[in-house]
């Protein structure tokens, strides 16, 4: 079956005052797809999402939605579902009136809006509160009202800007599953902004990583999470440890590393082929580290160290170990079942050859 | 209990100045108002207002410029006080110096500007007969719009800086948000920012009609002897007539009047939805 392309940008880019904002940025987005834009502040995802609105105008490039091309097409002729970080429920008027805003420019009979006010309102699982204003209900009501609104018109298109952001942590999980679950249920084509790599993991089917106003990289989540494209996208993603060295030996698609402070890690070889003598960054994650209290001597993909500090979060304890000049930082479950591990003592932090990373060091790249 | 004493001992000050400067002379002239000619206690003061065309005709005037310089200020104010919410703060700090700064110089002269503007010689009708669109000059001065066009100057600063307030308070992206649901630029003024301003717009219009109906100066120097509004009249009768009583009670109308249209407008414009929308 051949896939239809509901959305595409073709080569935008924004500037505000000489100052590029948004840099040659191009993605094809397909029918019923749930994509984020994923990126720290201020690199341009409002911006992105602006445009894609009609808010903005693009200076360069085209934007196509279901095929038209809509640069100058001002925002309410666009039929595009919009939720924003701020909720934006108008005031003065009811839950009801709210939903059935858009409804009314569309010149629906009373009883069809009734209908479709009452069936969003079940959609987002607040059936009584049609009656209520929107200062009468708590931020994640207001939220899903705000949801419900955008989605009533049926729009081809739905932009979430940040939606989630105003939300205490627990409440943002708990809508973040109901987005899911929304998204599964009407397959509307979703764009998502984001600067929380969790919400962006979790949701999408595909994650547009921006900095700086350019595309890092396109993918899906485990494409970004296990094959980052670049340093940039590996770090956003979550923590990791950084080691610095050089390649001793390549053979085949393995290759073994010296770091300045003394490890020996073997590895498979990157995407990006390096060769032997190159200097290289060693990316492991914390959460790929094991620790053990036995004492065994140093080799490969393992390290004698000293536990430093332990911070217990629930599910798992973060720790830091002093290993031969290098703090590491380790994700463990359960430590407290490692007898007689507490800080001070010795451990012994081992991992896999397929858990490291590595990339030609940043100065190399050029 | 002894958290009141200080509140007590610092509004007291105050609260003695109040009382002996306002409430007990107010007093006063409520009791006076009652007196007639044979200083004992009568309505005839009052009911003059029923009974002479006179007064019924003053009153009406008052209240008809009042509405007037209402409307036309409100007119004219919104769109100032449109641009001046998408404005910068520093633009919106320009602007609000400019519509202030009248206010530095005293009224008599701003009234006595107008009227060399607005006279027989002035430059608009002089402008306006040289160009042949009018054949004699236009009464601008000593009748009801020419009051009406010193009470807007006079009071429109008010009403711009009462609705911009509303304005700023509004949310940006509530029209952002109308915009996508599909409202053109017209529609989301009228369902979504008007609406939103009333408690703006209500507040200058209510200040703006009881500053008009009570005002005094601009009537009396833009209106001239024909043109005569409750405030001058009630003037004459304290300063020129030595009628005191009947000044009083004429004064005493004016503030019932105004009293009664503004809390009749209040009532008008607080539904229950205005009440569970704005209230705090
Ligand atoms: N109207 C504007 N005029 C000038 N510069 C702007 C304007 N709007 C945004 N910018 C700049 O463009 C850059 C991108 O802004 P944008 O709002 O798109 O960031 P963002 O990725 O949404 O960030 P955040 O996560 O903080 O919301 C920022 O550096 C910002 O300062
Ligand atoms: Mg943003």
């Amino acid at each position: 079956m051949e896939k239809m392309i509901d959305v595409e940008l073709r080569n935008i880019q924004k500037k505000f005052q000489n100052n590029i904002v948004v840099h040659d940025f191009s993605l094809q987005i397909e029918k019923g797809e749930f994509i984020s834009f994923l990126g720290p502040s201020g690199c341009g995802k409002t911006t992105t999402l602006n445009m894609i609105a009609g808010f903005l105008e693009p200076d360069e490039g085209d934007l196509l939605i279901k095929g038209k091309r809509m640069n100058g097409v001002p925002p309410y002729k666009r039929e595009l579902g919009m939720v924003f970080q701020t909720y934006s429920l108008f005031p003065h008027m009811t839950v009801a009136e709210n939903i059935a805003y858009g409804l009314k420019l569309r010149k629906q009979s009373k009883a069809e809006m009734q209908e479709r006010v009452q069936r969003v309102l079940d959609l987002v699982k607040l059936p009584n509160v049609a009656d209520r204003y929107p200062k009468q209900l708590s931020g994640g009501q207001r939220q899903r009202i705000a949801i419900a609104r955008a989605l009533v018109i049926e729009p081809s298109l739905l932009l979430l800007d940040e939606p989630l952001s105003n939300l205490d942590a627990k409440l943002r999980e708990e809508l973040r599953d109901e987005l899911k679950r929304l998204h599964q249920e009407i397959g509307v084509t979703t764009i998502f902004v984001t600067h929380d790599q969790e919400e962006a993991l979790s949701l999408s089917d595909r994650i547009v990583v921006l900095n700086h106003g350019s595309v890092e990289q396109i993918g899906t989540p485990t494409e970004i999470y296990h094959n980052p494209a670049s340093e940039f996208v590996h770090t956003f993603i979550g923590k990791t440890n950084r080691l610095h060295g050089v390649v001793t030996k390549v053979e085949g698609n393995r290759m073994k590393v010296q770091t300045d402070k003394g490890f020996v890690v073997s590895a498979l070889q990157p995407a990006k082929a390096v060769q032997e003598g190159q200097r290289v960054t060693v990316f492991i994650r914390p959460e790929k580290i094991v620790l053990s209290a036995e004492t065994a001597p140093a080799g490969v993909n393992q390290a004698n160290g000293q536990l430093m500090m332990t911070s217990f979060l629930g599910a798992f304890t973060e720790c830091q170990v002093q290993a031969g000049g290098e703090i590491l930082d380790v994700k463990v479950q359960m430590l407290e079942k490692l007898a007689g591990v507490t800080p001070g003592s010795s451990v012994l932090c081992q991992w896999h050859e397929e858990d490291v990373l590595v990339m030609p060091a940043e100065g190399d790249r050029l | 209990m002894n958290k009141r004493l200080p509140v007590l001992l610092l509004t007291a000050p105050s609260m003695i100045i109040l009382l002996g400067v306002f409430l007990l002379p107010m007093l006063l002239m409520f009791l006076l108002s009652f007196e007639n000619a044979q200083e004992s206690f009568s309505f005839e003061n009052y009911l003059l207002f029923v009974q002479d065309p006179f007064y019924v005709e003053i009153l009406w005037r008052t209240i008809r410029v009042s509405l007037w310089t209402v409307l036309t200020t409100l007119v004219l104010a919104f769109p100032v006080a449109m641009y001046m919410a998408q404005a910068t703060g520093k633009m919106r700090g320009i602007i609000t110096m400019l519509i202030l700064a009248p206010h530095l110089i005293s009224v008599v002269i701003r009234n006595f500007g107008w009227v060399v503007v607005l006279g027989e010689g002035g430059w608009i009708n002089q402008m306006l007969l040289s160009l042949g669109i009018i054949d004699e000059p236009l009464r601008l001065l000593y009748n009801e719009l020419g009051v009406v066009i010193g009470l807007t100057d006079s009071f429109i600063a008010y009403m711009v800086l009462a609705i911009a307030t509303s304005l700023y308070a509004i949310d940006p992206s509530l029209s952002k948000a109308a915009s996508i649901l599909g409202a053109s630029r017209v529609r989301t003024f009228f369902t979504v920012t008007l609406p939103l301003c009333v408690p703006g717009i209500f507040a200058g219009v209510t200040l703006v009609f009881s500053l008009s109906m009570s005002a005094f100066v601009t009537p009396a120097l833009m209106g001239g002897t024909s043109v005569k509004v409750l405030p001058v009249i009630a003037y004459e009768q304290i300063m020129s007539t030595l009628n005191w009583p009947l000044g009083a009670a004429l004064a005493f109308l004016l503030l019932g009047s105004t009293i009664l249209l503004v809390s009749a407008f209040t009532k008008i414009v607080e539904t229950k939805r205005y009440k569970e929308v704005f209230a705090s």
